[in-house]
């Protein structure tokens, strides 16, 4: 399924590792300050599995994976440190040119906003080709023809025609799909879908997220779905990272994560899951307080001042990250929180810097 | 669709009738007018307009038709107009495409230098560039277009500064597109708008400037027909033979008046944001 161009040359260490995000820090200056909105974030992406990236709005979601792109417009952001492994090279420090020609290839976007993610004033089959043309040198027909396959293959019917349609002209599920078109037009071995479904109706969200699923399945493509609906986690992926103000807290296999959450704040988010099952039809759940804001944060828990089970440690110092590997999985789970952590009072554990 | 909602805008409609006269005429005078242009006939000096005698708009003290003259000169001015026009847009917008698209010190050294341009009354600037490089039609371009520069960096600056940060931006780059090709992809044909109506109103600033810099001895020299010159030679006769100013005036007020309907017929049509105000 993969293109001839796209060669993989096997990582040497483990055949399945696709993507290794190791301590990445993003930082944006501001009048007030610096804002660490991604923080020392590391984690793993392997062939053809799909990777929650879960958390509240301004959590960092987003900006991490613009990072690992280095899509963050700079100024004011930058990537301060870390290491993106792809492919035996570290996207953070590599040429632009060998970046650019990466995106869109073997890595490519989805964005939330369907309305407003396409060109106005330019016919979808050029937008879907664009890539195409961009990386594989097609040209005229062929690419054209490309395009109507794509456009096919997500469901847009009468293609061939609608091709040569304005964005405007089609409703908001309809574009979100040709943003998929477009980003699987190259056969990419990484699909990044940022919200891919917040801007589109309920009934419409399922068939984009099947349609994601189920096309990334095909050409095992490994997703990395941003997102806050755990409903939306719980149905597409393998793995998931929580993320709070800018940290990776918690990391675990989906089932793992919904059977025993071991983060308080995932247990919060766990929680706030409106349920219809629920005796007693009681308030809806949710966590107290606000996300805390980013500008120098102190070496504490970001999470401490909402915490249910707050101790005096978590205002004194970050939790360091224990693993730990569940009976009968081949992968870690790992969280950062003091209530885990082996030896409290000192961290003695791998720091995630 | 444009081309119908052009054709329904009585004010451009008109606009484009009487640029579309003039073109006429600069097609017709290239292969005839009723007298050479430059054919002096002391014997005919300042005629009043008659059909009897053929000279339908009257002569000039030199006795040269003015009607061939005006012909003549149509294809000069509009030359200069378009090509000065052509200019300041492809130099002005390249630069200002590119200064609001980079931002930080490329914009704004680019803009200072627009805004030193700006700083100068526009007949002045143009005045200033003719005087150091030559009386010299294609300087007549350059220092016209030189004014038109800062003009349409602006505009382009600020139409790109809208939309520069767009999703659709984003995601050409997240889809592997380097500058160049979202510049000319996304960008230019998000800003094509503006530009036409900023083309279409300087085209008519240019006819004007022309023949200011041509009234005042620096644009085309005679004996060639401008209108501007025209001007200038009709000013000592015009208290006795008012026809020799009043219908070289005539032809620059149309021409100006049509390029001013054209663009604001244009940004009626063009602009989706006027477009059910009546």
């Amino acid at each position: 399924m993969k293109e001839p161009g796209a060669d993989t040359p096997a990582p040497p260490h483990d055949a399945s590792l696709l993507l290794e995000v190791e301590g990445l820090t993003t930082e944006f200056r501001t009048e007030q300050g610096r804002v660490a909105a991604v923080d020392r974030v590391s984690f793993q992406l392997h062939r053809g599995e799909t990777l929650g990236l879960v958390g509240e709005s301004g959590s960092g979601k987003s900006v991490t994976n613009l990072s690992i792109l280095r899509l963050v417009p700079d100024p004011p952001g930058r990537v301060v440190a870390g290491r993106v492994g792809y492919r035996g090279k570290d996207l953070r420090t590599a040429a632009e040119e060998e970046v650019r020609v990466l995106r869109g290839r073997n890595i490519s976007m989805i964005f939330q906003d369907p309305l407003t993610s396409l060109n106005p004033v330019l016919r979808i089959s050029t937008q879907v080709q664009e890539a195409l043309q961009l990386h594989h040198g097609l040209g005229g027909r062929q690419a054209r023809a490309k395009a109507v396959e794509m456009l096919r293959l997500v469901g847009i019917p009468d293609a061939e025609r609608r091709a040569d349609d304005y964005p405007h002209q089609f409703s908001g599920g309809m574009r979100q799909r040709v943003m998929i078109a477009m980003a699987l037009s190259c056969n990419p071995e990484i699909l990044i879908a940022d919200e891919p479904t917040t801007a589109l109706d309920v009934t419409i969200q399922a068939q984009i997220l099947e349609l994601i699923k189920g096309l990334s399945a095909r050409s095992a493509t490994a997703v990395i779905l941003i997102t806050h609906d755990l409903g939306v986690v719980a149905g597409m992926c393998d793995r998931v990272c929580v993320m709070y103000a800018g940290r990776i807290v918690e990391s675990a296999g989906v089932d793992e994560l919904f059977s025993d959450p071991l983060h308080p704040y995932t247990r919060g988010l766990l929680d706030s899951i409106p349920r219809v099952d629920r005796a007693g039809g009681g308030r809806l759940h949710s966590i107290p307080g606000s996300p805390p804001s980013l500008i120098d944060m102190p070496d504490a828990c970001p999470f401490h001042p909402r915490c249910p089970s707050a101790m005096d440690i978590c205002r004194r110092a970050y939790p360091p990250e224990t693993s730990r590997r569940a009976a009968g999985s081949d992968r870690a789970r790992t969280v950062s929180c003091w209530l885990h952590a082996e030896v409290r009072g000192g961290p003695t554990q791998r720091e995630p810097a | 669709m444009a081309s119908g909602r052009f054709s329904r805008n009585s004010i451009a409609m008109t606009g484009a009738a009487i640029v579309a006269l003039y073109l006429a005429v600069i097609v017709v005078a290239f292969f005839w007018v009723p007298f050479d242009p430059l054919a002096m006939d002391a014997a005919h000096a300042l005629q009043p307009p008659s059909l009897a005698s053929g000279h339908v708009f009257g002569t000039d003290e030199f006795g040269r038709d003015i009607l061939s003259r005006i012909m003549r000169g149509c294809g000069v001015s509009l030359a200069i107009s378009v090509a000065a026009t052509a200019l300041g847009a492809l130099v002005g917008t390249f630069m200002g495409t590119w200064a609001g698209f980079r931002g930080g010190r490329w914009d704004h050294w680019i803009m200072r230098v627009a805004d030193v341009l700006f700083s100068f009354p526009s007949l002045l600037l143009a005045i200033f560039v003719m005087a150091v490089l030559g009386e010299k039609s294609f300087n007549v371009v350059f220092a016209i277009g030189l004014v038109y520069i800062p003009q349409f960096a602006r505009v382009s600056r600020g139409a790109v500064l809208a939309i520069r940060q767009a999703d659709y931006v984003k995601a050409a780059r997240s889809s592997g597109a380097g500058s160049g090709f979202i510049l000319f992809r996304h960008l230019l044909p998000n800003i094509l708008v503006p530009l036409v109506v900023q083309v279409s109103l300087s085209l008519s600033v240019a006819i004007l400037l022309e023949s200011a810099l041509s009234f005042l001895g620096l644009g085309v020299q005679p004996p060639a027909p401008s209108w501007g010159n025209m001007l200038a030679s009709a000013r000592k006769a015009m208290v006795i033979a008012p026809w020799t100013a009043i219908y070289p005036g005539l032809a620059i007020v149309l021409l100006v008046l049509g390029f001013n309907l054209l663009g604001d017929g244009l940004r009626d049509v063009l602009d989706p944001r006027l477009r059910n105000v009546r």
